[in-house]
């Protein structure tokens, strides 16, 4: 089994800081577009050495807003 | 590791849920809802505008507000030591803060605004992710409050 795992830090303002491990190649940017629906915009982001890693599949479906 | 990624938030959401939100976050920086939906809110105005008031009107940047027919000019206001913080979505949906209170600077109402209206966001994007991540089975392992009001969560799931 393989354990997921994210940081979130939301600021006083409601900016989220967001640091994911356990997540490589293109499945770590599907979790980025997973917190994009859920909170907004890509203000910056920094990938890490795993980011770099084969890639496996892994998906997200997040419902429409009301 | 993966990645370090910085969001900037956008707010959605229908009227009530936003409502909710702001009496909650009102609520926790010691405001107490003074009036809900147009006529109170109006007759709240009302008996207030002969004072000597300062008033001053911000936005919530990145603000979408959902309202049926019936409710596009519902509001929510909220008073702590005089100072009267009113929410409500303009013809655009975007959410507006109107400020009021005797005595205060510009300045002052300024801050009270931003600070009640950062909190609501906070708190709207609390709820929306804490929603999101109880749906994909995400289980929250740690949340701490940090001295500056951040919250601090640590969220895990294991797949096979």
């Amino acid at each position: 089994m393989a354990q997921r795992e994210f940081d979130i830090t939301i600021g006083p303002g409601g900016e989220v800081k967001l640091h994911i491990h356990g997540f490589k190649g293109k499945s770590c940017l599907e979790v980025v577009r997973f917190f994009e629906k859920m909170v907004g915009k890509v203000k910056s982001q920094e990938n890490t050495s795993e980011f770099y890693e084969p890639e496996e599949t892994v998906r997200f479906h997040i419902d429409q807003r009301q | 590791m993966g990645a370090v990624c910085i969001l900037t938030p956008v707010v959605i959401a229908a009227w009530p849920a936003f409502s909710a939100v702001v009496a909650a976050a009102a609520t926790s920086l010691g405001y107490s809802v003074v009036a809900e939906g147009i006529e109170r809110v109006n007759e709240e105005v009302r008996g207030k505008t002969a004072s000597t008031e300062q008033r001053i009107q911000l936005e919530i940047a990145n603000s979408q507000l959902v309202t049926n027919q019936l409710g596009r000019d519902q509001r929510i206001s909220v008073a702590r030591n005089g100072v009267t913080v009113t929410f409500s979505c303009d013809a655009r949906g975007h959410a507006e803060v109107c400020v009021t209170g005797t005595g205060q600077t510009e300045e002052a109402l300024r801050a009270f605004g931003e600070e009640l209206s950062q909190r609501v966001v906070q708190r709207y994007v609390y709820q929306r992710v804490m929603d999101e991540l109880r749906a994909h089975q995400f289980t929250v392992v740690e949340e701490e409050v940090e001295a500056d009001q951040s919250i601090r969560l640590k969220v895990r799931r294991w797949e096979n």
